[in-house]
């Protein structure tokens, strides 16, 4: 039982970190219709950021101004670059946001070297947490780190502070109509423009949490950009291009996947490609993408 | 005009003959007398054109060794200054032909490839300064899969490779070519050398779960402590392969976690290394009570930079091996990280030391051969016994050209005892060479021809 939940738990707190580099991926995707290849070096940019911060005024402080700082980053880079290419080919979208990543990674990596930076966690997010003392159905002493919890908690209350925005305020529902039809949006009198300049914002903002959440476990260099943003493609693609509730899905497949798979290294290390494969073939959209959407 | 019959009078059969044999004794006598030089010919980029020989330096700049190759590079350099110039090792190592005057009076110059930590990147850009750059001996590594790589390709191109940081058991077994010398130590020696000083500190009743990194490495590093920590009466519970450059490695945290395991031994390196450990330290695993017991992790191939990177709070107590260590006392130590500390302002790493000590220790075997023939510079290397480069005395043996020296078990300390910046590591051990070395057939694998195929 124990092996299980802390598999489980694992499983949970992989899923939260795709969940979150995923979710500003798709939700671009969504409402742009821009497959943003950058957004794996903004969220890197978010570490670096939070790495800075937080080491010159704590870690507080990095949790409110990292994602105002990457706000205002997005907005440049969707009224700078990302807005010309809106009516250009998926294919001129991931090159121009792919050489973006590129030029990022390569400027932090002349500011900080090549090398890992350390990243410490605040002294309220260090060390075990006894989990049996909580849970009476685990036998014996079960312990699981703090800031990994906090990861799972964070992603969660993420997603659902998305979804509200989306689902339940008068922006979420300008936008939603916006993704159906902009044109007949504009023609009613509403500047849909910058509706969308700011969810392209508000993506840099949960790429931003990412950073500053998911920064202490993953450490933080130049190339952990990429290393994330294929595997969270991965999950936006299985999910179904720019469902919300697809990539949260994913996630959780992907997570537990790995989690559970864990000793069986030969497997392991391809399972989150063979899942990818399987659903795709069996729904080419993928699990909760529109139809003809990226069929 | 001369008619025919005039110069079959002058130019008789006889004289044909007697000029034909003095004309042969006559070019033959000068090679006669130069060593060796009748069996030369063209070999790689031998003959070397010009007073300049070109050494190739090819070092990951990039990936999960990053932090290595860039300590790597600098030592290179500062050992091409050296060479040029004198100093550093050049005054304390022994027997030592170098005059600090370049190379068989060329002046030495380098090129520099990045292996990004990926072996076919490490080939291409090796192949590319072979036959571009005519370099005449290529060095590098920091990971033994690379290492490899580059070993059979300069092999068959007939180029020397001086191995740069490279632990696998197989770079000087089952894959050594008589083209490749490794200076470094091997993790048989670290299986050797570890597992007794880990049965005198933590008992031999523990239980161990291995987490490897899933590469030539990994896999003999994994071996030679299962069959050491066993030899010693440890059980191991279960070893789960880990990819190169993963940035998590919760799920098998997890797994270590959930099992009877008490000793956590991780076979990774640089990055991989600095990850997994400060994650087993955020699972609570130098904390946790298991069998009775603190749990313990063990990083059998240590070095100063890992240690830097994970935070002395995470490494405090943490045994394993070194090739060499910068506060060593001996002369030629002393020498090296005078000079390193001069030019770069901070110590050198044991990645660093190893590379230096490879770049003189070709030189000097030109020297000794008296040519950059690389068969004769491979002869001068076999069996080459030396003293004065930090690790006492030491033989390149002829049969796997692997470096014999005693080994180091070295501690991490903990935030209170260091002394500075970079004093990170404490020497709690010595193996001594005699203890370290194996037999040569063990592990398989052929030299190889003198002269490539």
């Amino acid at each position: 039982m124990n092996n299980f939940f802390l598999q489980t738990l694992t499983g949970l707190q992989i899923s939260a970190l795709y969940m979150l580099i995923a979710l500003g991926l798709t939700l671009v995707f969504g409402t742009l219709g821009v497959v943003n290849f950058a957004h794996g070096a903004l969220f890197m940019l978010g570490a670096y950021f939070a790495v800075e911060i937080a080491s010159q005024f704590g870690f507080e402080v990095a949790i409110v101004a990292v994602p105002i700082l990457l706000f205002i980053v997005g907005v440049a880079l969707e009224r700078g670059l990302i807005r010309h290419f809106y009516e250009r080919s998926h294919t001129d979208q991931i090159l121009v946001t792919f050489g973006l990543a590129i030029v990022i990674g390569e400027v932090l990596k002349t500011i900080y070297g090549a090398n890992n930076i350390p990243f410490a966690k605040p002294t309220w997010g260090t060390g075990i947490l006894r989990l049996d003392e909580y849970l009476p159905f685990l036998d014996g002493a079960v312990y699981y780190p703090k800031w990994r919890l906090i990861l799972v908690v964070v992603s969660f209350s993420t997603v659902a502070a998305l979804f509200i925005l989306l689902q339940f305020t008068k922006f979420g529902l300008i936008v939603r109509a916006g993704m159906r039809d902009s044109q007949m949006i504009a023609f009613l009198g509403v500047n849909i423009t910058r509706r969308f300049t700011i969810v392209f914002g508000i993506g840099s903002i949960i790429a931003a949490i990412a950073g500053i959440f998911g920064g202490p476990i993953t450490q933080v260099e130049p190339e952990l950009g990429m290393k994330l943003l294929i595997p969270s493609f991965l999950v936006v693609v299985v999910g179904g291009m720019g469902s919300l509730p697809g990539a949260v899905l994913a996630s959780l497949i992907f997570g537990m996947a790995i989690s559970f798979t864990a000793e069986y290294a030969p497997i392991q290390q391809i399972i989150i490609y063979l899942i990818a494969v399987v659903i795709l073939l069996v729904r080419p959209r993928g699990l909760m993408g529109k139809k003809g959407l990226m069929e | 005009m001369t008619k025919k019959s005039d110069i079959s009078k002058t130019v008789s059969r006889r004289s044909i003959l007697k000029a034909g044999a003095l004309g042969t004794a006559a070019m033959s006598a000068p090679m006669f007398y130069a060593k060796n030089a009748w069996a030369e010919s063209q070999i790689g980029n031998y003959p070397i054109e010009g007073d300049t020989v070109m050494l190739g330096f090819n070092v990951p700049q990039t990936g999960a060794y990053a932090d290595e190759g860039a300590d790597e590079l600098r030592a290179y350099k500062l050992a091409v200054q050296h060479l040029n110039n004198g100093g550093g090792m050049l005054e304390t190592m022994t027997p030592n032909k170098l005059t600090g005057a370049g190379i068989l009076g060329k002046k030495v110059d380098f090129v520099v490839g990045d292996t990004q930590t990926k072996a076919d990147a490490a080939r291409t850009s090796a192949r590319r300064m072979i036959e571009r750059d005519k370099i005449i001996m290529l060095t590098g590594g920091s990971s033994s899969g690379i290492a490899i790589a580059q070993q059979y390709l300069a092999s068959e191109m007939g180029i020397i490779f001086m191995a740069g940081l490279t632990h696998s058991n197989d770079t000087t077994g089952k894959d050594k070519r008589r083209y490749g010398f490794r200076h470094f130590f091997n993790a048989e020696m670290t299986g050797i050398a570890l597992s007794p000083i880990l049965a005198d500190t933590y008992g031999k009743d523990r239980r161990a779960f291995h987490l490897t990194a899933d590469y030539s490495w990994g896999h003999t590093q994994h071996d030679a402590m299962k069959r050491g920590t066993e030899a010693q009466g440890w059980t191991t519970v279960n070893n789960l392969m880990t990819p190169v450059g993963g940035p998590d490695f919760s799920q098998y945290l997890t797994a270590v976690l959930a099992s009877d395991a008490d000793v956590l031994v991780l076979n990774h390196y640089g990055k991989d290394m600095v990850n997994s450990l400060t994650q087993a330290v955020e699972f609570g695993m130098r904390e946790l009570q298991k069998n009775g017991k603190t749990m313990e992790v063990v990083v059998p191939l240590f070095s100063r930079l890992m240690a830097q990177g994970a935070g002395s709070s995470a490494i405090q107590g943490v045994l394993g091996t070194t090739n060499w260590n910068w506060t060593l006392q001996d002369a030629g130590s002393k020498a090296f990280v005078e000079a390193f500390q001069a030019e770069y302002g901070f110590p050198p790493s044991m990645a660093a030391h190893t590379c230096y000590c490879q770049t003189l220790l070709y030189a000097n075997a030109c020297e000794v051969a008296g040519t950059f023939y690389p068969p004769e510079v491979i002869k001068a290397l076999e069996g080459f016994e030396f003293d004065g480069m930090g690790n006492g005395p030491t033989l390149y043996r002829a049969e796997d050209h692997q470096c014999f020296k005693d080994i180091l078990v070295v501690k991490g300390k903990s935030p209170t005892d260091k002394t500075g910046e970079f004093d990170l590591l404490e020497i709690v051990g010595t193996t001594p060479r005699d203890v370290v070395t194996y037999d040569a057939s063990i592990f398989g694998g052929e030299l190889g021809p003198y002269e490539p195929v």
